[in-house]
């Protein structure tokens, strides 16, 4: 869905020339609202510290979960807004759009949240972002040394995340 | 609503990386006689495997969803279907079949008809209270957990002893709603 | 299918034909296992040493089980007497059987001797990990090393065996080296065989049956005659 729609009251910022990058930042949640992973390549702005900042984004997507579920036309089992969905259950939202960013979602049946952060002008990303779940899957949950639950810290991970998200468009 | 994904693991097995199946159980083999000596009580070592199971299955049910393209299971039926179906043979080579359904739906076993871990086992008479795959029936319950089941998982057959196959029992115990992770607002 | 299983019953390991070695599991289930492994092992040791060591051990159970089952099945239960013979079995055998592929190289090493080098650009057991820095030097390899050992040890051959990263130029990941160390005994033996045969045949030491025995023996001869 579009939440909000695209409607452009003010300008967007310019397209990013094919040379620069999209992505202004990135987090990867559990299922226990533990931020896994927290990355940013275009960030000017910060406003909050990282737990605040962090906690937000976790608080935006499961209000926003609940409320497009709620809101769904073609559903008649809705729970009341507030009370707790399993994972998967309703509808899912996969993208909103302001002026200024896109904001992409995805949400594995597991808990695991991917949330991509890009200039407003960004095509479909879903694939993308299942993409970026099969790289956590071969370098993090693989790593004999990692730990379910802990911050992500693997360097072979943070280079093969870098350099795919520099290639999308 | 139609399922969602594979309904079986043949065509994911052929295509993804595999390791001669020794390696693996001759692996899991040194991990049990490694804990056979550090706790030295059969007890124990149950525990432990089914601990380790455990830790296993909430990693691996990623692995699961990325590479089955699974994106949910309408019921309990459909997900020991899954379990059976696609996920013993996608990680394991081997099928299982599901079986013995209670009334409501929330209780049947998993029979294995291939088991790779006891491939040249034998279990000595100090052992003889050892659950030697008690890692398999960990692995279900963690990665069930993962998408919020909580199960029971017990052996009800084991051909190590002396038993005619191999038959988990798998019970669901309740489904766990997500739940706003932190405490207070402020 | 309602509660009957398809398994076939032996009452006696024994009685089950062994495998061909033909069924394979996925790699991720492997991985699963012997992240596990780690996992489980540093929750024993309170430093890298100690975590590769019990890895190692672990590797060891696998080698000799390993060794056990090839001889019986690829070699008609002739084991392997010299040296290089086994070496090569080791980096070409067991490494097929193991990792579906002979090892990258084998190299004889350049500062010692009773050196051997066996190298992997992409060991198994290191291909998902990503080492932290307060890990320092620790290698999964450890477990390979203790393969390697396991296979050497039981064929006669005892050696000291280790994993090491080696930084390969342009390239990102280092490759996996096995370095393999024999024991003095194993030098010596070679060329006190003769005297050991003969040591034999003067019925001094009756029903020794294998190369170590030999060896052990042997250094024993060798440290008095000095």
């Amino acid at each position: 869905m579009q939440f909000f729609g695209g409607s452009e009251i003010s300008p967007s910022p310019p397209v990013p020339t094919a040379s620069g990058n999209n992505a202004h930042m990135m987090y990867v949640f559990n299922r226990n609202g533990v931020c896994l992973l927290y990355k940013e390549w275009n960030r000017p702005l910060h406003t909050l510290n990282p737990q605040q900042d962090h906690k937000l984004m976790f608080g935006l997507l499961f209000s926003l979960k609940s409320l497009t579920a709620k809101m769904d036309p073609t559903n008649a089992d809705k729970g009341n807004l507030g009370v707790p969905q399993l994972p998967g259950q309703g509808c899912s939202f996969h993208s909103f759009r302001t002026n200024t960013y896109k904001l992409s979602f995805m949400e594995t049946p597991s808990g695991i949240k991917i949330i991509l952060v890009t200039h407003p002008k960004t095509g479909d990303l879903r694939e993308s972002l299942k993409y970026i779940y099969g790289l956590y899957v071969e370098y993090v949950v693989k790593n004999p040394i990692y730990s379910p639950g802990s911050p992500i810290k693997s360097e072979l991970f943070n280079t093969a995340l870098d350099q795919y998200v520099r290639s999308i468009s | 609503m139609a399922p969602v994904g594979p309904r079986s693991g043949d065509a994911i097995f052929s295509s993804i990386d595999r390791v001669n199946a020794e390696l693996f159980t001759l692996t899991y083999g040194a991990i049990v006689r490694q804990l056979l000596t550090d706790l030295e009580d059969v007890d124990e070592v149950n525990k432990q495997l089914d601990q380790m199971g455990y830790n296993i299955g909430i990693r691996l049910i990623d692995e699961f969803l990325a590479k089955s393209g699974v994106s949910r299971c309408v019921d309990f039926k459909e997900t020991a279907e899954m379990i059976a179906k696609v996920g013993f043979k996608m990680f394991l080579g081997v099928t299982a079949s599901v079986s013995s359904w209670d009334a409501d739906g929330t209780c049947c076993s998993i029979i294995l008809e291939d088991n790779p871990l006891v491939d040249f086992v034998e279990l000595p008479d100090t052992c003889q209270g050892l659950y030697y795959c008690n890692v398999l029936s960990g692995v279900i319950r963690g990665a069930l957990e993962m998408v919020s089941m909580k199960t029971e998982v017990t052996w009800t057959r084991d051909a190590l002893r002396g038993d005619d196959a191999y038959e988990l029992q798998v019970k669901l115990l309740k489904q766990v709603a997500e739940e706003y992770p932190y405490k207070d607002d402020e | 299918m309602i509660g009957v299983g398809k398994m076939k019953q032996y009452s006696n390991v024994l009685d089950k034909p062994l495998s061909k070695g033909k069924q394979e599991v996925s790699l991720s289930a492997f991985a699963f296992l012997f992240s596990e492994l780690v996992q489980y092992n540093q929750t024993q040791v309170d430093n890298i040493a100690e975590l590769e060591r019990r890895l190692e051990d672990a590797g060891y159970a696998v080698g000799s089980r390993v060794l056990e089952l090839l001889c019986n099945r690829e070699k008609g239960n002739r084991r392997e007497t010299r040296l290089l013979g086994i070496l090569s079995f080791v980096h070409s055998t067991v490494w097929k059987v193991l990792f579906g592929k002979v090892a990258d190289s084998l190299e004889k090493g350049t500062e010692h001797e009773d050196e051997y080098m066996i190298s992997e650009k992409e060991l198994l057991v290191n291909r998902f990990i990503s080492i932290p820095k307060d890990m320092g030097t620790f290698n999964c390899g450890a477990f390979v090393a203790g393969i390697v050992k396991g296979v050497l040890d039981n064929a006669g051959f005892p050696a000291v065996v280790t994993a090491h990263f080696v930084p390969i130029e342009g390239q990102q990941r280092p490759r996996t080296t096995i370095l393999i160390k024999f024991a003095d005994e194993v030098s010596i033996s070679t060329s006190l065989y003769m005297i050991y045969l003969y040591l034999e045949k003067l019925n001094l030491s009756p029903g020794l049956p294998t190369s170590i025995h030999a060896a052990q023996v042997l250094k024993r001869e060798a440290r008095l005659s000095q």
